[in-house]
């Protein structure tokens, strides 16, 4: 090739590559600041951030981790929509088909299940986290709120995912989990034949459950996700106590410890998937009740408490919970021990939200491991 | 928009009044869409077979209709299988009534709520003979526990 030829397709390429990426790799400090500016997948971040919040202790990373899930979730669950069929007929087989005649399908399954519970589980921690810091505090105000519908999101993905498989183990957790929503006043009865597209759990209920699951909620997500993070930095980036303002570019320090993470939440999920396989119990029956029937775990410590009183567990404690949720940053207005775990001045609010938390793991716990057929009391070690 | 000869006022008025009466209309229709009007179920109202098909004093489990049908010598009557707590399907034991396997609600031999979670009692349903001879059950209809069809 000769000299000018090469020259010109030299010039070729770096014109194409600099249409793409306007600053190239960024060598210095200036032209990594504008390197984070002028990504779209970066500029949601600071360019620079409080030395505090990149501290691992200050968050625990655990926003970051769900996010990952939910990208994880995003990908395997395409991968599974190219071979489920959503009708009672079909269901239960494609599923077969993509655990038995797909191959690595058992894989993308198992990935897709344990994110999806690690999700829940991760959601909720980093709930905890930002309240033992004191960070919903002004000006987080809203996007605690905001978090608190991620949160409800999560769950109803969880839930409509739930049934999909069509299997014993789904279609008696959503009998349970559709019979809770009909106790709710008024609303209930309409919002259940509303969510099944009917009377009974069958064709339309199943295909109602996929959008939702497939479409509806991921775009409802993703939108508040994006909102979530926008007001991150718009509220001046995560909290940290007010003396601590030395800080640091966020190329390197912020994007290398995104990818740790990164790195960390693909080895735990994929090794989960390689250890554990998802369960397919038998092919939904409406004529046998498997004994016990349970909701999926995280909805265990309500149907613990529905075991007592279905209005109870049902609604009150439910609708009480979020609606303390959604409020709780406009009535807790104290300044002080924001960004600082387990601040002494906030010891009061800690130890009742603690209290809480704990109340819905241990309930949680005995749903899930101390309750045997007839929903008698059970000790795990002793079945 | 307060500025400006009183028509356009008005023009420009009724013009926001009639996009947001349209765009509501659209949005109401579209959730007034998403109510099925006809659904593929199994019907209400159904044969369960002819009363020679169930031997005296007995009780039968019709799982696919989720029903138990009790025949006595004073005649028929048919009681739902399905727990009025969260929808389970309940277990029947002889002389003791019902059991519940989800949360352990329990119910007497006409379907009235002994102990548990559960709030209400079995449905008890409308049952009569066909033309052809048949017994026909409607759940749509329910009836008192003393209700039994001679047949």
């Amino acid at each position: 090739m000769s000299e000018p030829t090469r020259g010109r397709i030299h010039r070729a390429w770096r014109r194409i590559y600099r249409s793409v990426f306007r600053i190239g790799w960024p060598r210095t400090r200036q032209q990594r600041l504008a390197a984070m500016l002028s990504s779209l997948a970066l500029h949601v971040h600071p360019t620079r951030v409080r030395v505090h919040v990149l501290r691992f202790s200050s968050t625990l990373g655990l926003g970051l981790v769900a996010f990952y899930l939910f990208l994880i979730l995003i990908v395997t669950g395409l991968a599974l929509m190219l071979y489920y069929v959503p009708h009672p007929d079909a269901a239960y087989r494609s599923m077969k088909d993509i655990q038995f005649a797909v191959t690595f399908g058992m894989f993308l399954r198992n990935t897709h299940r344990w994110a999806a519970h690690g999700m829940v589980a991760v959601v909720f921690l980093h709930m905890c986290r930002v309240f033992f810091t004191g960070s919903y505090k002004r000006p987080r105000e809203f996007n605690w709120v905001v978090g608190v519908l991620l949160l409800l999101l999560t769950l109803a993905l969880s839930f409509t995912g739930y049934l999909l498989p069509w299997d014993q183990l789904a279609f008696w957790a959503i009998t349970v989990g559709t019979s809770i929503v009909a106790y709710f006043p008024l609303v209930g009865e309409p919002a259940r034949y509303l969510l099944l597209g009917g009377h009974e759990i069958g064709q339309a209920a199943l295909l109602r459950f996929y959008v939702l699951h497939c479409v509806i909620l991921p775009l409802l997500m993703a939108s508040l996700i994006a909102l979530h993070f926008w007001r991150v930095v718009k509220d001046g980036g995560l909290a940290a106590p007010p003396g601590r303002m030395r800080r640091a570019p966020a190329w390197p320090h912020l994007l290398f410890r995104e990818l740790l993470i990164l790195v960390f939440v693909l080895v735990l999920v994929h090794a989960a998937a390689l250890a554990f396989d998802a369960p397919l119990e038998q092919i939904a029956d409406a004529a046998r009740t498997p004994n016990p029937a349970k909701a999926p775990w995280y909805f265990l410590g309500l149907q613990e408490l529905v075991h007592y009183g279905a209005i109870l567990g049902g609604v009150v404690v439910p609708t009480a919970m979020i609606i303390a949720l959604l409020v709780l940053p406009y009535v807790d207005r104290r300044g002080g021990g924001v960004g600082v775990w387990f601040a002494r001045e906030r010891r009061r609010a800690n130890t009742v939200f603690a209290l809480l938390a704990v109340v819905v793991v241990v309930l949680t716990v005995i749903g899930t491991f101390f309750r045997g057929p007839n929903w008698d009391w059970v000790w795990p070690w002793l079945r | 928009m307060s500025e400006g000869p009183p028509r356009r006022r008005v023009v420009l008025t009724l013009g926001t009044a009639g996009l947001a009466a349209g765009g509501l209309g659209l949005l109401a229709a579209l959730a007034r869409s998403v109510v099925p009007d006809v659904l593929y179920e199994a019907p209400r109202r159904f044969p369960i077979g002819r009363p020679e098909d169930y031997p005296p004093n007995s009780v039968t489990l019709l799982p696919e209709r989720r029903l138990f049908v009790f025949r006595t010598a004073e005649g028929f009557h048919a009681i739902s299988a399905i727990c009025t707590h969260l929808g389970c399907n309940v277990n029947h034991e002889e002389g003791h009534g019902f059991v519940c396997p989800c949360h352990g609600s329990t119910y007497d031999e006409d379907g009235d709520v002994t102990n548990g979670p559960a709030a209400w009692p079995l449905p008890r349903y409308a049952m009569s003979l066909s033309r052809r001879g048949e017994l026909v059950v409607d759940t749509r209809r329910t009836v008192d526990p003393d209700f039994r069809l001679r047949a």
